[in-house]
Formats: structure tokens, C-alpha cells, sequence
């Protein structure tokens, strides 16, 4: 049952990331303006534009540049840089490295602290602790990334002098030697991202732990631990699971509000910049990216989704 | 991201406002990046990979700024425009106005081979080349690189192919800097600028030093350091914070945060950038002047100063460069008057008349001053409707679409704009489609005459023709701001294309 459901997922997910591609392709084509628009500024005369245009093969039929566009990715060549003439790949991972810092670090923190508080308020359903922490993530969820962020420069950089309010002048590389002007923009994330998951977890946890075959093993004396470990836990991990592939979306849109308040050089800031530079296989790779990122995210997560439900587990 | 900007920076003077007014010069928490005790740190807006060292098609201010740290100019702008020698010791013309001889001053570039008139020859050539895409082409294209030529190594005769006593104006623009002649690759560039190279990551940072044998004595700063922070909030977090000393272009919503600082300040420069409204008078509705002078009377120019730009400006009188070299001052402010408006559009046939008015976040101005000149114009009898178009391509598309769009210029001369924006021939920055025999007629007499008091006359005569006639609704000047810290004297305020703004070099770290 397993067997078929992985290569039919597998399947359903290599299409989403070709329909992708066509509709990033096809959207990034129909951005107003174009490269050569851009380069030039104001001060380009139609004549150079169109110059521009031609040797930058601007002027290509759509259907000729989308077949030459999956050639090259068939190899793995996103492309070169319309602007810098660098191939696409060495421009994603210019940003690369500051992202999955980013959200890597966010995440290990997101995780255990959205279990911590999930299964703490999920086992004491209705409680004062659980009224109290379920109110502070729902606040920290509705502020504004940005609102959020200027908030916290205002506090921890400007008034305290604790830490750094923007990683100006630093490189990706450079980010590790000042892990400090990291702080901010995780705590940004963390805040944003936790109160779903947590809640998420809270609600498997609760629903497992009153539901029928809990009562019933309790009934045969189990320990506590044991309950939750073999039985509540387990039933509320599918959701779960779901939710965190969710969260990772979630960070990833997030990584692009918090790179440009913090002026981190990441793959978000360099995705902003290709769009208003119209620099289209630059912005086609980065789409590809997150799309890309996404639908592997959201495929793992399902596959294990499906295996952590007992029953299919047990018809493995 | 731009939609947000008013909102973010409304919160950041707020929320910063309140909780920044504790010791904030003692904020030590710096990212520690700087290697150098004296080094200067500025923070420009980058906007991505656009950016590069060629002088010569540097469009973003932050090009500009750079250019001007490891380049020179012959020639430089005051604040009214006027003309101050660079490189060039002397510029003189023949009687009729054609040929310019220039002298060179003693100057050195980097590699210590000396800045000569072959220089300066091949710099000019190369701009005035529409294959290399310099925005200063067209001040430079009616120069005949055949009869020019080097009398020595330090002198040498530009020759024009048509009278221009105003020509020199040219030689201080931006994007006119000099390199060694052959220079074609800008990844190391070599300039004689206050500043050498050390190292550029385009969208990062770039770091220069001093050049301790520039012309005009060793820069102060050992190092300078230009960090790449686009977005305004977070150049402003970093000045106040003490990560960078210098901030450009801070709007005007974050100007108070700014100057309630105990640690940073503002420096504004006044009458830095027109605002405008270009309404195209080569198609209808306003190629019918009656309906062209029903708008210019049906706006309040002073509302939208006082509600757009926060009273942080001036008053426009549908005229450029007021406070410059040639502003005709004798010409009266333009008044509203709603009834001669409406009277206007009567006897055009045009009451009730709709067009769209296209504007958009290239500047913080726009968007705003549009939906007051709708409400403005609505009182009239139009029917106005603001129209927001993306940021990056704007200036393009309003040369192609619409009738009516906002648009804005940084300080030139006026000569300079005059030629660039509203004659027939420059057509490239001509928002507007006016095309006068007239007033090409006028501009071209006034440059070509070598009578100072009669080019005065004669350009004020163009300038009130181009102001009836021309399509552009001049309702304000704005200030240019930047943010230094405390830490910093020696810099001024200055408007943008001036010899004064961003002159680093002369900026002291205490």
C-alpha cells in the first residue's frame, strides 16, 4: 500500500515542479518591462533599448526561449545572468548559504519549542497555562514580520546596545564570524512561524489523549510515559508533520521581509532584486528554488505523514 | 515590498521615536565588519546587480557616488550648478564658440601615470559612443572627434559642430569621469580619483583607500566602505545604530527619527529635486493649450507642498531649477484660479473630460501628490484617475503610454536640462512631446551667443515659452536628505550631481 502510494506522491510532485516552472516561466515573461528597459533607465533611447533587447535575446519568440530554458535545466544549467553575464547557479548560491542559516536555525529552534509547548498545553487542555501561552504565540502570529522586526532593532540595537540591528556590509560568508546579527532576524522568524505548528500539536496532542484507545490502554494500567510516547504522540505526529512542511513555506516567504529589514544578503534579498531588475533567468531560477523547496518539502512530509499513521504503517 | 513603505517607515519613526532616546551614541553593537578604526562607512541603496565601477554608465546614485571616490571629472558643479575646475586648470573658447582649448592640471592616476589629453580624448569618445549606453551621450554628441585633439600631454582642443558657449556644463556631469585612455575592462578600475580600489562584490560591499598623491591633497578617511542596505528602514536602523556612518536618501517620514538622535543628523539639501507632472501636449486632450492651462490653473501648488512634502520643500512655478544660474525669477508665480480653469475647459469643449494620471513608487511623492491633484483637478470638472505603474520600468512607460504622468529630475543646469528635457532633438528625456521651433530657436541663439546678459534673456524667453506651452507642471522642489552620525564632520549638505555631495574624502572620523 505504501510501495504504491511513494511512487504515485513521487509522481504527483515531479509534475507540480514542471507545471511550476512552465507558469514561473510563462509569469515571469508577462513582468511589464523588461531587462534591457531596466539596464538603461531613463535615459535609454528606443533605439538602444532594442539594441539591448537583441543581444540580450530579449527579442526571441516566448515558445523558443521556454524550450531552450528546459534544455538547459534538463542539465542542470539554469541559465546565465542577463545583467552579470554569471551563470544563474553561482547567483543562487551567493544567497544560498545565508538562507538555510537562516531558516536551518530557525527551525531547530521552531521544532522543539513548538513540541514543548504544544504537548505541555495539548495534555492541560483548557487550563490557565494553556489559556496564557496560547494568547502570547497568537499575538506574536499577528504582528507583522516587518512591524515585528522594527520593534525588536528598536529595542535590542537601539535602546539596550545588545545587538546588531542590521548585517550591513557583511557577506554570506562573513555571517558566520558575526553570529550575532543573526539573533534578530531568527527570533523574527521563530515568533512568526511557531504559533501555527504549536497549535497544530496542541490539537493532536489533546485529541489524542481523550480519544477512545487512549482511555482503553489506559485502562490496562500503562504508564503515563508510555501512554504518550506509544499512543498519543504518535497519532498526533501526522498533522504535525503536515504542519512544519507548511512552516517551512512559511519561513521561506518570511526570509524575504526579514533579509531586506536586515539587509542579509540571502537568497530573499536576491530574489527582490532579480524581479526589479527584470533579470528574468535569474528570477526563473530562484522561483524554481522555493517552488522547487516547497514541493520536496511538502512531498516529505506527506510520505512520512502517511507512514506515521498506524494503520498504514501496520499494513507495511 | 513597496507597498508597505509609507506603513513600515510610519512605524519605525514611532516605534524608534519612543524607544531611541536612550544613550544611543554608547550602541556598540556593531557587526564588527570594519577592519579599520578610520574607516567610513556609507550605506547606499544598491538595488541588486545593476551596479558596476564604469564611470561611464553609472546611472544609480550609488555608481555615481563611487565614481566620483576613484574617478574625476574635468569639471564640477556648485550648488547652483555653476562651474569649479577638477582636472581641468582652464577651459576657454574661440570666438565663435566652437572650439574649447582645456588645460589640465597636474594630476596622477593611480598606477602613478600622469592624467593627460589623451585622457581625456578617449574618455569622450568612448561616452559620446551610443554603443557604450552612457546616460551623459547626448552632452557629448556634438563634439567632432575628427578636428579634436591633444595640443600636449596637459592641453587640448574639443571642437564642436555647432556654436555652444554653454558647452563646458558638460564637462561636469556625471557620468563624464576620465580613464586611462584603452581602458575597457572596470572589474579593477584604475582612476585618479581620492580613493583607489581594493575590492567590489556587486550587491555588497566595495572598499577603496586612500590615494595619498591625489591632486587635492590625501583624503581624510584611510578607508571608505560602500555597504549595500536597500531598504530605507534598515538604513536608517544602521546609522542610529552605528553600524554605518553615513545614510543616503532618507525620506521624509524618517527625517524626525533621524534628527531626534543624540547620535546622527540630517543633512538636507533644498531644491534638490523637481516634481512634476508631465502632460503630453503632442496628443489629446492636452495638445489643445486651452485644456493645458485649464490644468496648470486648476492646481494648488502650495497644498501639495504643504501636504506632500510636509512643508519639507518649495514652491514650483512650473519652471526647472529654481535657485539656479538662469532661473527667471521675473516670472510670476502661476496662482490657482478654478473659475479661469473652468472657463478654459468651457471654451474647449472639455467639462467633464476623464484621463488617467500615471504615477508610482519610484518616489515617495508620486503616489500621494496624485490623489491631491485628482481631488485638485476633480474641483475643476476632470475626472482624474491615479494610475500606479511598476517602479523599475516607470520612466520608460510614461514615455510611451498615457497623458498626463508624474516624473521628477535631480539638479542639472539649467542649460543642461533644458537641452536634454525640451528640445526636438533630445527627445530620449523629453516626457512631454513638446517640439517648438520657438523655443529651439531661442535656446539654440542663447548658446550660441557669447553675451552673458543676452543668453540670460534669450533663455528666459525659451523658459517662459516651454513654461505656457511646454506641458510640464512644476509644483515643487523636494529636499535631498541623508543621515550622518555625529561621529563624522567635514561633510554638507548638497544636492545630488553637486561636486559637494558625497564627497567622502573630506568627511573626518572624531
Amino acid at each position: 500500500m505504501t510501495l504504491a502510494y511513494v511512487p504515485r506522491r513521487v509522481a504527483v510532485a515531479v509534475l507540480q515542479i514542471l507545471g511550476v516552472a512552465v507558469a514561473v516561466f510563462a509569469l515571469s515573461a508577462l513582468l511589464p518591462g523588461d531587462t534591457a528597459v531596466v539596464i538603461l533607465g531613463k535615459h535609454g533611447t528606443p533605439e538602444q533599448i532594442e539594441a539591448l533587447r537583441q543581444r540580450l535575446g530579449l527579442d526571441e519568440p516566448f515558445v523558443r526561449r521556454l524550450l531552450t530554458w528546459f534544455g538547459g535545466l534538463a542539465h542542470g544549467d539554469l541559465g546565465t545572468s542577463l545583467l552579470t553575464g554569471a551563470p544563474v547557479t553561482a547567483e543562487l548560491a551567493d544567497g544560498l548559504a545565508t538562507t538555510a542559516v537562516l531558516t536551518g536555525v530557525a527551525l531547530a529552534v521552531i521544532v522543539p519549542l513548538a513540541l514543548l509547548i504544544g504537548v505541555t498545553t495539548g495534555l492541560r487542555q483548557g487550563s490557565r497555562l494553556d489559556r496564557a501561552v496560547n494568547s502570547v504565540i497568537v499575538v506574536l502570529d499577528s504582528i507583522p514580520e516587518f512591524a515585528l522586526g522594527l520593534l525588536l532593532v528598536a529595542l535590542f540595537s537601539l535602546r539596550l546596545g545588545w545587538l546588531p540591528a542590521t548585517a550591513a556590509g557583511l557577506s554570506g560568508t562573513s555571517l558566520a564570524t558575526h553570529p550575532a546579527v543573526l539573533v534578530l532576524p531568527v527570533v523574527v522568524l521563530v515568533c512568526k512561524q511557531l504559533c501555527a505548528l504549536a497549535r497544530q500539536i496542541r490539537i493532536g496532542v489533546a485529541e489524542a489523549n481523550t480519544a477512545e484507545y487512549t482511555r482503553h490502554v489506559r485502562t490496562h494500567g500503562l504508564r503515563e510515559s508510555t501512554v504518550l510516547f506509544k499512543h498519543v504522540l504518535p497519532n498526533a505526529a501526522g498533522p504535525s508533520v503536515q504542519q512544519l512542511a507548511r512552516t517551512v513555506d512559511g519561513l521561506l516567504g518570511g526570509v524575504v521581509v526579514v533579509e531586506a529589514l536586515f539587509a542579509l544578503p540571502g537568497l530573499g534579498s536576491g530574489f527582490v532584486d532579480a524581479v526589479m531588475a527584470r533579470d528574468l533567468p535569474t528570477v526563473q531560477g530562484y522561483a524554481l528554488v522555493f517552488a522547487g523547496t516547497t514541493v520536496t518539502v511538502n512531498l516529505l512530509a506527506d510520505i512520512a505523514a502517511y507512514r506515521l499513521v498506524p494503520r498504514h504503517r501496520s499494513a507495511s | 515590498m513597496n507597498a508597505g513603505g509609507i506603513s513600515r517607515r510610519r512605524v519605525l519613526s514611532t516605534t524608534l521615536g519612543a524607544l531611541a532616546l536612550g544613550p544611543l551614541a554608547a550602541c556598540g553593537a556593531n557587526t564588527g565588519a570594519s577592519s579599520s578604526e578610520n574607516r567610513l562607512r556609507v550605506a547606499f541603496s544598491t538595488s541588486g546587480d545593476r551596479e558596476s565601477l564604469d564611470p561611464h554608465t553609472s546611472t544609480l546614485f550609488v555608481d555615481q557616488a563611487r565614481s566620483k571616490a576613484l574617478f574625476d571629472t574635468l569639471l564640477g558643479y556648485d550648488q547652483d550648478m555653476s562651474l569649479i575646475p577638477r582636472l581641468a586648470e582652464s577651459w576657454e573658447p574661440d570666438d565663435t564658440g566652437k572650439r574649447w582649448r582645456i588645460r589640465l592640471r597636474e594630476a596622477r592616476f593611480h598606477d602613478n601615470k600622469p592624467v593627460t589629453a589623451e585622457d581625456v580624448l578617449y574618455s569622450y569618445r568612448r561616452i559620446a559612443d551610443p554603443a557604450t549606453g552612457s546616460p551623459a551621450q547626448p552632452q557629448l554628441s556634438g563634439v567632432d572627434f575628427e578636428a579634436s585633439k591633444a595640443s600636449s600631454d596637459r592641453e587640448l582642443v574639443l571642437v564642436l559642430s555647432e556654436p555652444d558657449f554653454t558647452f563646458p556644463a558638460a564637462m561636469g556631469a556625471p557620468a563624464t569621469e576620465i580613464v586611462p585612455a584603452g581602458t575597457t575592462d572596470f572589474g579593477k578600475p584604475v582612476g585618479s580619483g581620492p580613493f583607489r580600489f581594493v575590492s567590489f562584490e556587486t550587491g555588497g560591499s566595495a572598499v577603496f583607500e586612500k590615494f595619498a598623491d591625489h591632486w587635492n591633497g590625501a583624503p581624510k578617511p584611510a578607508e571608505l566602505e560602500f555597504v549595500s542596505v536597500n531598504e530605507e528602514d534598515a538604513r536608517v536602523s544602521a546609522l542610529l545604530s552605528g553600524q554605518v556612518h553615513y545614510s543616503h536618501d532618507i525620506g521624509a517620514n524618517s527625517v524626525s527619527t533621524v534628527d531626534n538622535d543624540s547620535g546622527a543628523r540630517i543633512l538636507a539639501a533644498p531644491y534638490s529635486t523637481m516634481q512634476a507632472v508631465a502632460f503630453k501636449v503632442d496628443r489629446p486632450p492636452f495638445d489643445d493649450n486651452r485644456v493645458l492651462r485649464a490644468v496648470l490653473s486648476g492646481v494648488d501648488r502650495e497644498a501639495l507642498v504643504k501636504v506632500v512634502l510636509n512643508e519639507r520643500g518649495k514652491l514650483g512655478n512650473d519652471l526647472f531649477g529654481r535657485g539656479l544660474k538662469y532661473y527667471p525669477e521675473e516670472i510670476p508665480q502661476r496662482e490657482r484660479d478654478v473659475d479661469h480653469a473652468r472657463g478654459l475647459l468651457r471654451e474647449a469643449g472639455a467639462e467633464g473630460l476623464d484621463f488617467e494620471l500615471h504615477t508610482s513608487s519610484a518616489d515617495p511623492y508620486f503616489e500621494p501628490a496624485a490623489n491631491l491633484i485628482a481631488e485638485q483637478l476633480g474641483e475643476i470638472g476632470l475626472k482624474v484617475t491615479p494610475r500606479v505603474g511598476p517602479s523599475e520600468t516607470y520612466y520608460s512607460d510614461i514615455k510611451k503610454k498615457g497623458v498626463a504622468g508624474h516624473t521628477r529630475t535631480a539638479t542639472l543646469p539649467i542649460t543642461s536640462y533644458l537641452s536634454k528635457r525640451l528640445r526636438e532633438a533630445s527627445v530620449s528625456a523629453n516626457y512631454t512631446g513638446y517640439d517648438s521651433s520657438e523655443f529651439d530657436n531661442r535656446y539654440d541663439q542663447a548658446v550660441a551667443t557669447p553675451d552673458e546678459r543676452k543668453r540670460d534673456e534669450l533663455l528666459t524667453e525659451a523658459q517662459r515659452h516651454a513654461r505656457d506651452h511646454g506641458g510640464m507642471m512644476v509644483w515643487g522642489f523636494s529636499d535631498w536628505n541623508v543621515g550622518v552620525s555625529k561621529r563624522v564632520s567635514g561633510l554638507r549638505a548638497a544636492t545630488p550631481n553637486s561636486t559637494r555631495w558625497a564627497r567622502f574624502d573630506e568627511a573626518e572620523l572624531g
